[in-house]
């Protein structure tokens, strides 16, 4: 179905935050929609493909939930901004309006802001099948009457009665623009002249949405300056107060419609406990409540890690035994590398974190889905606002355990900018899994296996100290961040605790399949990009050093007789040399030379730029062990190595711990900036947090260095 | 001398007492969206674990509330 213009007729799913809206988004459109970004903000607005029976289609937008038309935050903002606007592209031909049936007189204030704008709009009743459990009886065409638009019961979840809302929206469709209604809120002579100046100089034809705009000139996108400054003329000049008069046509509403949800609902008397009350006694207790969360994170901490090692290694196996393939049947050639050990590793790298992603986004939207995460919030709130982030802050630092990429992508859902940007700059801190091997090798070559305390390994005691780092340097970051960053973005709690509830199946699968895939796209172009250089990188040398290199080696081997293995690990380590990286790890060397690092270990903090446990191949690369890959090995050799000027031992205790905080804190994972960029729609962001982390590396390095050494 | 009014944090826990109005205007555009008016029931169902928080009822939906929120909420004595 298009308009005029030839284009597709669109309708907008409007409702508030727990009006079940992408249930029933989901039950409409099915896989057939898309996740967009709203130019400016990173707030996504999701569009799908209506289909009627009949073989026309239109197109569904689901926009953000919001409570009214008068927004406290920036999702709420978008709804807003586009039902002011004719001209956005997001405007809709018509809006469908979601409400939750067991809750019709908290859900009715925004469907009365709505009405007024002038587009048809029908009713959807959700949750039509508890509100009849509970007992609550909706006269649906009472209701239909009195609000003079069609009405129709459904259940998202149970997918009852969406052929007859289907069936509804495409006959709003046909008899569009619809009859002309009666305004619902009478204006007062005062917002009337307001509105109608508005209307006059936007040319704008609707007075509610002249008066919304003269309530949001400060931030409403689309105005233009004069415009703004003309708004303001009109609003000084009428002594209109925006906060006042909100506030009495939010109750002028409320008085006109309870009398219509009275005349058209029967509900029987409230029972004075509910199984949400009883779940709540334990779940927000004042400490089972901490411990029932503590619990909670500890099992997805433990999924995450636990259930993604058999697909990650099925993944990783399944490419290096791609690669070894390929390199035997395809010619020796600089094309050849760049396939396997630059795309593929590549590839490699982006689809080895789709288990953990899955994992940890199926567990967090199935926790957000039962209603789990408000409460969460609701303990939390005071203890991470004193860090400059907000409860739902704490899920992201926990998931960040296993890996800053989703966890930084569920920082989503909190509201406030600030609260959300300082969540994604300081989750990196936490030691991921990543990072795990690294401090592995480390701690096994420089900390001795005593006893302290009779139970622990001075091994084990610094394993812990390095999550310990983590956590505090994010929250030192936090609390930093919060005293620089300034919003005027006003920060509420104020949230709904909903009912729980089973979740549907549907959606968390959906929500799953999209959070996968927006990383393999957003992310992983970046990624690919990233690895090929740093293969680049390493392949290549400048003039002829390379071939050198090779033949040096070569020489050698054939000196001291050896066999074949190690005469390919000695190239291998001699081309690592001479190449760019090693020229690149060589000129770096007075810089991390304080921190103890000779220019081996500069390659490797380069090459671990891909993803930190790159280290350990790379150090074993470089002490010619490469085909081995075995920590005893590899420890050995690093044990025994010096500096070349000095012919002091490079792996001193110092050193060790000096690189041990060095990859705690440092920013080394191309993965988390391309999902930092990608987040917060800007590049800047990961550049600053590349270079305050890099510091702060640093100059933590440097510190222990010059402790210990 | 007697108190005139009190706000939503004095009232103890599993005590309702009827919203009388709100002192932070913006916060009460909010609030009255979300359903909670003048003239509505608000019981306090407990405080956070951590404090500066309170979990209210009102009127059947169930809000978190951080401190300050509750304290510009107006209650009868």
């Amino acid at each position: 179905m298009r308009d005029a213009a030839g284009k597709l007729l669109s309708v907008a799913l409007v409702g508030n935050p727990n009006s079940g809206k992408s249930t029933i988004f989901n039950q409409l459109t099915g896989l057939r929609q898309k996740t967009g970004n709203f130019p400016g903000v990173t707030v996504d607005i999701k569009e799908g493909r209506l289909r009627f029976p009949s073989g026309n289609e239109a197109l569904l937008t689901d926009l953000p939930g919001t409570y009214s038309l008068y927004p406290t935050s920036s999702d709420e903002k978008i709804v807003a901004a586009v039902l002011t606007n004719p001209v956005d592209a997001h405007y809709p031909d018509a809006i469908v309006y979601i409400a939750d049936a067991t809750h019709l007189e908290k859900h009715l204030l925004l469907l009365t802001q709505l009405l007024d704008l002038g587009m048809p709009v029908l009713l959807a009743l959700n949750m039509s099948d508890m509100a009849a459990e509970v007992g609550i009886k909706v006269n649906a065409t009472r209701l239909s009457e009195r609000l003079g638009i069609p009405v129709v019961s459904v259940s998202g979840r149970k997918g009852e009665n969406i052929q007859k809302l289907i069936a509804e929206i495409e006959k709003m469709l046909l008899s569009l623009p619809g009859q002309p209604r009666k305004p619902f809120y009478t204006l007062t002579e005062q917002e009337k002249y307001v509105a109608e100046a508005a209307c006059l100089n936007l040319g704008i034809k609707n007075l509610y949405q002249g008066l919304l705009i003269a309530h949001h000139r400060s931030w409403l996108p689309f105005l233009s300056g004069p415009e703004e400054a003309i708004l303001d003329t009109i609003v000084k000049d009428k002594d209109f107060v925006s906060l006042r008069a909100q506030v009495d046509e939010t109750l002028d509403r409320y008085d006109r419609f309870i009398p219509i949800v009275q005349e058209a609902v029967h509900r029987p008397p409230q029972f004075p406990s509910t199984p949400t009350d009883r779940i709540d006694e334990v779940v927000t207790h004042r400490w089972l409540g901490p411990l029932v969360f503590f619990a909670v994170m500890l099992l997805i901490f433990q999924a995450i890690y636990d259930w993604s090692e058999t697909p990650m290694n099925l993944i990783e196996n399944g490419f290096s035994n791609l690669n070894v393939w390929l390199k035997e049947r395809l010619p020796e050639h600089w094309t050849t590398d760049l396939l396997t050990d630059g795309i593929l590793a590549g590839l490699s790298g982006i689809l080895v974190f789709i288990p953990q992603i899955a994992i940890l986004f199926f567990l967090i939207t199935l926790l957000e889905e039962v209603g789990y995460m408000a409460r969460v919030v609701f303990m939390f709130d005071k203890t991470m606002r004193r860090f400059g982030m907000n409860g739902r802050s704490v899920v992201s630092l926990i998931s960040g355990g296993a890996c800053a990429v989703p966890a930084i992508m569920s920082s989503r859902t909190i509201g406030n900018w600030k609260e959300r940007l300082i969540t994604t700059m300081v989750t990196p801190f936490i030691s991921c899994s990543a990072r795990l091997p690294v401090y592995a090798v480390l701690i096994g070559l420089a900390v001795p296996a005593h006893r302290v305390f009779g139970v622990f390994t001075l091994q084990s005691l610094t394993f812990g100290s390095m999550y310990v780092l983590g956590v505090l340097a994010a929250f030192a970051s936090g609390y930093a961040m919060k005293k620089v960053l300034r919003t005027r973005e006003l920060s509420y709690l104020a949230i709904e605790l909903p009912v729980y509830r089973m979740p549907h199946w549907k959606n968390l699968w959906l929500t799953v399949w999209e959070k996968v895939s927006a990383f393999v796209i957003g992310a992983g172009k970046i990624i690919l990009v990233i690895s090929i250089i740093l293969w680049a990188l390493a392949r290549f040398g400048p003039g002829d050093a390379m071939e050198q290199a090779v033949q040096q080696a070569q020489t050698e081997a054939l000196a001291r007789q050896m066999n074949e293995t190690a005469t390919n690990d000695l190239v291998a380590a001699y081309k690592l040399e001479a190449s760019y990286a090693g020229f690149l790890g060589k000129m770096i060397e007075p810089v991390i030379r304080p921190l103890g690092y000779d220019w081996k270990i500069g390659i490797a903090i380069i090459a671990s730029f891909a993803a930190r446990e790159v280290f350990v191949g790379t150090m074993s690369t470089i002490y010619s062990i490469g085909s081995s890959e075995d920590d005893v090995a590899l420890r050995a050799k690093m044990k025994a190595a010096t500096f070349e000027d000095s012919g002091a031992p490079v792996y001193t205790l110092a050193t060790a711990l000096s690189l041990l905080v060095f990859y705690a804190l440092a920013m080394q994972c191309m993965s988390t900036l391309a999902v930092v960029a990608r987040e917060t729609g800007t590049w800047k962001w990961a550049f600053i947090q590349f270079i305050y982390m890099s510091l702060l590396a640093y100059l933590g390095a440097w510190a222990v260095f010059n402790l210990f050494a | 001398m007697q108190r005139r009014y009190r706000t939503v944090p004095d009232l103890k826990v599993h005590e309702s007492a009827h919203a009388l109005s709100f002192e932070d205007p913006a916060l009460a555009s909010k609030l009255m969206a979300m359903g909670l008016l003048p003239g509505t029931l608000i019981e306090m169902v407990r405080v956070a674990p951590f404090g500066k928080a309170f979990y209210i009822k009102a009127d059947g939906i169930r809000l978190a509330l951080r401190e300050e929120e509750a304290a510009s909420i107006l209650v009868e004595v």
